[in-house]
């Protein structure tokens, strides 16, 4: 049954998360959704699955039209979303997942093990998969647990299936195999709306393509009309970009601050990069291209990596966050609450963590000291509150993301090399600000330098000096001076040589680093 | 400063310490109305004394369980250390030897289970449930029959008095002390209360996490068996297979009773202090009233659950008061920890082990 949205529109506070968004999606079409982060994207599906409720606009299913669903009504409906994230439960055999919750039962109750595995076997043969409904969920690969995702989602025979970025964590060949899949069953005559990042992905199998913009469809249009150059010129327009940018591209040739060649870590690699002393690089990559790994392994926190590393020239061995930061080399993670912000402690505690032996004694702090370094700290956070004894949950998102990069910018901290894995991410456009002047500030004493990873064109413009593209965990291509803009960035992410209209293909690997 | 009171975590650390204290004072009343025989130094001195064996061990136990670990081994390595330094003392061994030893004898049993949680990331309460039972075959194999024949030296310990105030008495306070510096004061402390909020993050920020935990289960393990050692001095005989039986329950409970997060990251050593206090008054006032031992068994396990109930009403009605109220001068968020050192000194802990002795 087909799906048509008109004029959907959401607002969270002040700001329109959707701003009247018209989107069709037919039986038997695979339409494609794409945008920037924060353009509505994640909103818009919140709002087809019931999660959230749309303050104006309606949803029309079949002939039903609806202001709103509930989860429950949405589910009715015959939607059904499958999330990046999965739901499986691992010792579970593929068949007791597909019916997790609503298990089929034969006489007396039990369940009806050999049903299910057979009705699971017909739902794998719809979508091509080769799999026994019989192996446990946990032994398989994240490809296959994906099939199992969809198959558990068609086992309640939906009209619309939404799946949000389902190749974020697939290799490449994964990624093509769930493409055929997904033609097969559009010719069942399912609709289907698929949410990516990978305009490749796009190109061979989507029929009609939709691209939010701060929360309005700035492009709806069949594929056939569109080039590549099309979609992406939709997602960041040119000349969009109103940033006061700081290039020095001589710095690249002077001593370096960290230096890696042949590097590799778990799912990133071999990489040969340099960042120069007072030098601001970044690392533009897009979900599953490696820019986390390539961040932690240097930091040694992914387990074994090869190749050289040197921090000011010295060969330094990736081994542990401790040791890291002797030498001074401190990270910035990308998950705030899982790995940097301690949620139920104080904002002084928050900053301060590291160096209290260091702020008083080696036994006994002074916190008359930590208070000072504290306020110093605050005031050059511009944090907000500036209050050491505010817990960081009652901190905005920017102003905890503050508190974690400022730990390494007070007084104490000796790091010289920083490395931030996606330093914005989640926050409000004034304290995005207020951390980019930090991180320039950071960088422009001695000896420093700094590494960032993003999926934000913009961002890697508003910060670095110079930009590689990682492409599923190679380097391809590096941007500097004039080059730099966020169509040759997307470009590069995408697998485009760059050039006008370039046929749509796979990201290539790597393409020679530096 | 709007945000400074609002503090879930501080919120019920506060409302779980108020509670306990309010507990008490009802305890005392309940108790002195009741019997004549209660509110006399003589029996206090009693309860101050029964608690502080108890003392000893839930300050570091509280350290490990902020961390977010436990130990549940520590009734063994207390029988252990009493059965180490029982033995050397009836062989001649001088006896500050004789102690040093048998707390040794407590730390290696610490550093055991430290390494195999900390290095070999097994799960802390797998590990020292399995050292509860192995430490115990250790005491029982150093030492098949009880251990006695203390020389006098060593009785004093459990009986004489310095300025007054007995000598195990003292040192609990000492404990308290160290362990509230420990939080409050020293660098390791915040570690610690990181550890548990965030491992990971801790880990990220540079903290030894391992290293800290590791010396947590140490210190527990070293203060298990010099608890041992005072409980030898005070019943004069160190009997390997009895002393120490289901201590960790009533360390845990006195602990959590204070308002230590069972899963890490909150409480403060006051609340422990408050936890120990309550219970010794209760077990001690049920003794008075000649509750039958089985009876006062029913009636610790009914006020664990109730304390605990009572704690998340408090939670709740202090977090949503805190979001309307606020107001208020803002207070130095660490003071409670702070002050439990002073309040430690005067008045000091009361014990449960009055049901042991009886067993």
């Amino acid at each position: 049954m087909s799906i048509v949205i008109q004029g959907l529109t959401k607002a969270f506070g002040g700001a329109r998360a959707l701003d009247g968004v018209d989107l069709d999606v037919a039986d038997g079409e695979i339409h494609a959704l794409l945008g920037p982060n924060g353009s509505g994207k994640s909103t818009l599906i919140g709002c087809l699955s019931g999660r959230l409720k749309p303050d104006l606009g309606s949803m029309t299913i079949g002939t039903e039209s609806v202001a709103h669903f509930s989860p429950r009504e949405a589910f009715a409906a015959g939607t059904a979303v499958i999330y990046q994230h999965f739901t499986l439960v691992g010792s579970l055999s593929v068949a007791d997942n597909v019916f997790l919750g609503a298990e089929l039962r034969a006489a007396g109750g039990r369940i009806d093990r050999a049903r299910q595995v057979s009705v699971t076997r017909e739902i794998l043969g719809r979508i091509g998969a080769r799999l026994d409904p019989r192996t446990p969920v946990r032994s398989l690969s994240v490809g296959e647990k994906q099939l199992v995702e969809i198959a558990k989602a068609l086992r309640h025979d939906p009209q619309l299936l939404v799946l949000d970025e389902p190749t974020a964590a697939l290799s490449e060949l994964e990624a093509r195999a769930l493409g055929q899949q997904l033609r097969g069953l559009r010719a069942s005559g399912l609709a289907i709306l698929y949410v990516t990042h990978l305009l490749s992905e796009v190109f061979q199998i989507a029929d009609r393509v939709t691209v939010l913009r701060d929360g309005r469809a700035v492009l709806h249009r069949e594929i056939a009309d569109l080039a590549p150059r099309d979609v992406i010129a939709a997602i960041a327009p040119r000349g969009g970009v109103e940033v006061a940018r700081r290039r020095a591209p001589h710095l690249a040739d002077g001593p370096a601050a960290v230096s890696l060649s042949g590097f590799r870590a778990p799912g990133v690699g071999p990489i040969d990069l340099t960042v120069a002393q007072g030098e601001c690089v970044g690392v533009f990559g897009l979900l599953g291209s490696g820019r986390t790994e390539l961040l932690e392994g240097i930091y040694g926190i992914r387990g074994e990596t090869a190749g050289e590393v040197a921090l000011s020239g010295a060969p330094f061995r990736p081994r542990s966050a401790s040791a890291s930061l002797k030498q001074g080399l401190a990270l910035v993670p990308a998950e705030r609450g899982r790995q940097s912000v301690f949620a139920a402690m104080s904002a002084l505690d928050n900053v301060l963590l590291p160096f209290f032996a260091r702020i008083g004694r080696r036994w006994w702090r002074s916190r008359r000291r930590e208070r000072r370094q504290f306020a110093d700290t605050a005031a050059l956070l511009a944090l907000d509150p500036p209050s050491p004894a505010a817990p960081a949950a009652t901190f905005s998102g920017g102003n905890q993301q503050k508190l974690a990069v400022g730990r390494w910018l007070t007084a104490s901290s000796r790091a010289q090399m920083l490395l931030l894995d996606d330093p914005t991410q989640g926050i409000d456009v004034g304290a995005r600000a207020d951390l980019y002047a930090l991180v320039r500030q950071f960088v422009r004493e001695p000896g420093r330098g700094v590494l960032f990873s993003s999926s934000d064109p913009e961002e890697v413009m508003a910060l670095a000096d110079r930009a590689l593209v990682l492409a599923r965990g190679h380097v391809a291509g590096e941007l500097r001076g004039d080059e730099l803009s966020p169509q040759a960035l997307l470009d590069l992410a995408h697998g485009h040589a760059g050039g006008d209209s370039a046929p749509p293909s796979l990201p290539t690997t790597d393409r020679g680093a530096q | 400063m709007r945000f400074d009171r609002t503090s879930l975590q501080r919120a019920r650390t506060r409302a779980a310490a108020s509670a306990l204290l309010l507990g008490v004072v009802a305890l005392l009343l309940t108790f002195s109305a009741l019997n004549d025989a209660f509110l006399t130094v003589d029996n206090f001195r009693n309860v101050f004394i029964q608690a502080s064996v108890i003392s000893v061990v839930a300050v570091p136990m509280a350290l490990l369980l902020i961390a977010g670990k436990v130990d549940l081994s520590v009734g063994s390595t207390l029988a252990l250390g009493a059965v180490v330094t029982g033995l050397l003392i009836t062989d001649g061994v001088p006896l500050p030897l004789a102690i040093l030893a048998g707390v040794l004898a407590g730390a290696v049993v610490g550093l055991v289970n430290g390494l195999l949680v900390e290095v070999w990331d097994l799960s802390p309460i797998i590990v020292t449930l399995g050292a509860l039972t192995a430490v115990r075959g250790i005491a029982l194999t150093l030492a098949p029959d009880p251990v006695f024949g203390f020389p006098d030296g060593f009785l004093a310990l459990g009986e004489n008095e310095l300025l007054g105030i007995p000598y195990l008495v003292l040192i609990a306070v000492a404990v308290f002390l160290l362990g509230a510096a420990v939080l409050a004061r020293m660098p390791t402390g915040r570690h610690v209360y990181a550890i548990g909020v965030n491992p990971e993050a801790a880990y990220l920020s540079g903290v030894r996490v391992r290293r800290v935990g590791l010396w947590l289960f140490v210190a527990t393990g070293a203060a298990a068996a010099l608890a041992g050692v005072m409980l030898a001095a005070r019943l004069g005989s160190a009997p390997s297979g009895a002393l120490g039986v289901g201590f960790e329950l009533d360390v845990l409970t006195a602990v959590i009773l204070g308002g230590i997060a069972f899963n890490g990251g909150r409480g403060t050593i006051a609340g422990v202090f408050l936890g120990v206090l309550f219970l010794g008054v209760l077990q001690n006032g049920l003794t008075l009233e000649n509750v039958p031992a089985a009876t006062a068994m029913v009636v610790k396990g009914a006020v664990l659950v109730v304390a605990a109930g009572l704690d998340r009403v408090a939670v709740r009605s202090e977090a949503s008061a805190a979001k309307v109220l606020l107001g208020a001068a803002g207070r130095d968020p660490r003071a409670p920890s702070g002050r439990t050192g002073e309040a430690a000194q005067p008045e000091l802990a009361a014990s449960v082990d009055t049901a042991r002795a009886a067993r």
